[in-house]
């Protein structure tokens, strides 16, 4: 019973993995006709590059940024939704309508909307803003982008956690005389943190991954591609635009080293500071 | 009775919950709105937020132009085998690996997560290598060939097989069913929501994906919704009701669906987040 699923991992994802591992340390020639085992020359050389040490750090902000706001914000937000206010279903289908967004559509109208003269967002900002070919900003417009869709996914997490802290604790602070906020800080964090946890390692694996609104907002010709540029972009660009795929696997292993150590990091801090009942 | 002070509490809720809905909806009526404008219109200073004369050239030319039927037709296959295969052998898989006892069981189930932690571009060169060895580049086939498996859903159907009783089948088997019976007539039914959530979350990001369509198959006849749209910003430039109509056009199926089973929708992610 479990053939097919174990044949399809081991084929289609489990082999990859190693051949991936393989294609960085060789060098191809002749459209991969002829391969030589290079040891790390490929390592080597990406190392001495500035470029891919601005694609790092370009992931890495994205990150820092996306993360924190997007998990601040859907907790906000289920927190207001968890009140006993009416229409709280009309509100989680608003919030949750961008996740079933496609993203290369949603793309398209960001840029519209950001345009510098004729955009919606500096006519309301009352700015003449350039948006999309600025470096800083434009890093900014894909935080904004990917916090828009991410919010409605996480926000519903979040509230399935808080509606899942049982009522007796808060009913026994009641009792207790406890304020508002203190409940929050006491009962509420330290309840919700397993979902928070879960909440952020999702959040971080996929935002190491962002590809979708780098490629159509920014776009290829943009001047402000160097200081956005993720490495999953830069793995696709020289994988697939210049056909170095011997290149274009060292960048990507450097990823996978990156979220399984992530992973590995969140698993050995999870016992110390995440709660369970 | 509400106080006073919960009233007002309420009301500075609804007003923030409203100013932030209404952010989130910006996009799509300014989609819809640029798609029915002129070109002129849609870029127009000062900016114009309706259009004169709703105009549907956008969405003629965008189909004349492209190839809006085979994106769908593609698109829909795609999606439609990325979700029914997962769905059975996962859910195959996961009763096996919950309910019956072999050797090594343990040792593939942990190599099966593994599997789950690795970004998919790592995938990405090893797949079309793969692909292009079997003649598959720029076919309808390899858009999916590699997806009929879920790790991820394996796992969470584990998980809720694990927590029925037990009891239940040794029942049926004392009634003669084999386990092939027993997964489908009694198991299945069982996990019912866990399916539901799987196809889900299957479907959509089957629907949404665009790397893979876009780095295997490049003519306009073999493409998806998400790459075909990627492919009219280099046809159309700046002709922004066209590009809106192209992408007014790929989201709706899905929005549709989604207004249909929202409830599904919703709980099934908030399902599987919570079991998983």
């Amino acid at each position: 019973m479990i053939a097919p699923t174990l044949i399809g991992t081991l084929v289609f994802w489990g082999w990859p993995v190693i051949q991936s591992i393989l294609l960085g340390f060789q060098h191809s020639e002749n459209f991969g006709t002829v391969n030589h085992w290079v040891g790390f020359d490929n390592y080597a050389k990406l190392f001495r590059d500035k470029e891919f040490w601005q694609n790092l750090r370009n992931t890495l902000v994205y990150v820092a940024m996306f993360v924190p706001l997007t998990l601040v914000l859907s907790t906000l937000f289920a927190v207001l939704l968890n009140t006993k206010i009416k229409g709280v279903s009309l509100y989680r289908v608003i919030f949750f309508l961008p996740q079933v967004t496609m993203p290369a559509a949603a793309a398209m109208v960001w840029v519209v909307l950001f345009a510098k003269d004729f955009g919606l967002i500096n006519h309301l900002l009352g700015t003449h803003i350039a948006w999309l070919s600025n470096g800083n900003y434009a890093m900014l417009v894909l935080v904004i982008v990917g916090v828009w869709g991410a919010i409605g996914m996480n926000m519903l997490l979040v509230l399935a956690g808080l509606q899942g802290i049982p009522k007796s604790l808060y009913e026994a602070a009641d009792i207790d005389g406890a304020k508002r906020f203190n409940k929050f800080r006491y009962i509420t964090i330290p309840m919700l943190t397993p979902t928070l946890f879960f909440t952020s390692i999702i959040l971080l694996i996929g935002a190491t991954q962002i590809f979708d609104s780098i490629y159509l907002i920014i776009g290829k010709t943009n001047v402000a591609l160097p200081s956005v540029r993720s490495l999953v972009y830069a793995y696709y660009q020289n994988s697939f635009i210049y056909n170095d795929r011997n290149y274009g696997a060292a960048i990507i292993n450097i990823l996978l080293v990156i979220n399984l150590a992530l992973t590995g990091i969140q698993f050995a801090f999870q016992k110390k500071w995440v709660v369970y009942d | 009775m509400i106080s006073s002070s919960a009233r007002k509490a309420h009301l500075v809720v609804h007003i923030i919950l409203i100013i932030s809905a209404i952010a989130m909806l910006v996009p799509f009526v300014w989609m819809v709105l640029t798609s029915l404008k002129t070109t002129t219109e849609a870029t127009q200073i000062p900016i114009r937020y309706l259009p004169d004369a709703p105009s549907l050239r956008g969405y003629i030319e965008a189909i004349k132009q492209s190839e809006f039927p085979h994106y769908y037709l593609n698109t829909i296959i795609s999606a439609v085998m990325k979700t029914v295969f997962p769905v059975i052998f996962s859910s195959m898989a996961a009763y096996a690996f919950a309910r019956i006892r072999f050797p090594g069981s343990s040792i593939l189930f942990i190599l099966l997560l593994s599997v789950m932690m690795v970004p998919n571009p790592v995938f990405y060169t090893p797949q079309y290598m793969m692909m292009s060895e079997l003649g598959l580049v720029n076919t309808v086939t390899a858009l999916w060939i590699a997806s009929l498996i879920s790790p991820f859903a394996t796992f969470l159907l584990r998980q809720f097989f694990m927590s029925i009783s037990k009891e239940l089948e040794e029942a049926s088997v004392l009634d003669g069913c084999n386990p092939f019976q027993i997964y489908w007539h009694i198991m299945l039914p069982l996990v019912r929501s866990a399916l539901v959530a799987i196809v889900i979350i299957q479907l959509q990001w089957a629907w949404n994906e665009l790397q893979w369509p876009l780095i295997i198959n490049s003519s306009p006849e073999k493409m998806t919704l998400s790459s075909g749209i990627a492919t009219l910003v280099s046809m159309f430039g700046t002709d922004y009701p066209v590009l809106m109509a192209g992408a007014f056009m790929a989201v709706v199926p899905m929005i549709i669906l989604f207004f249909i089973f929202q409830k599904q929708f919703i709980e099934g992610i908030a399902f599987s987040a919570t079991k998983g």
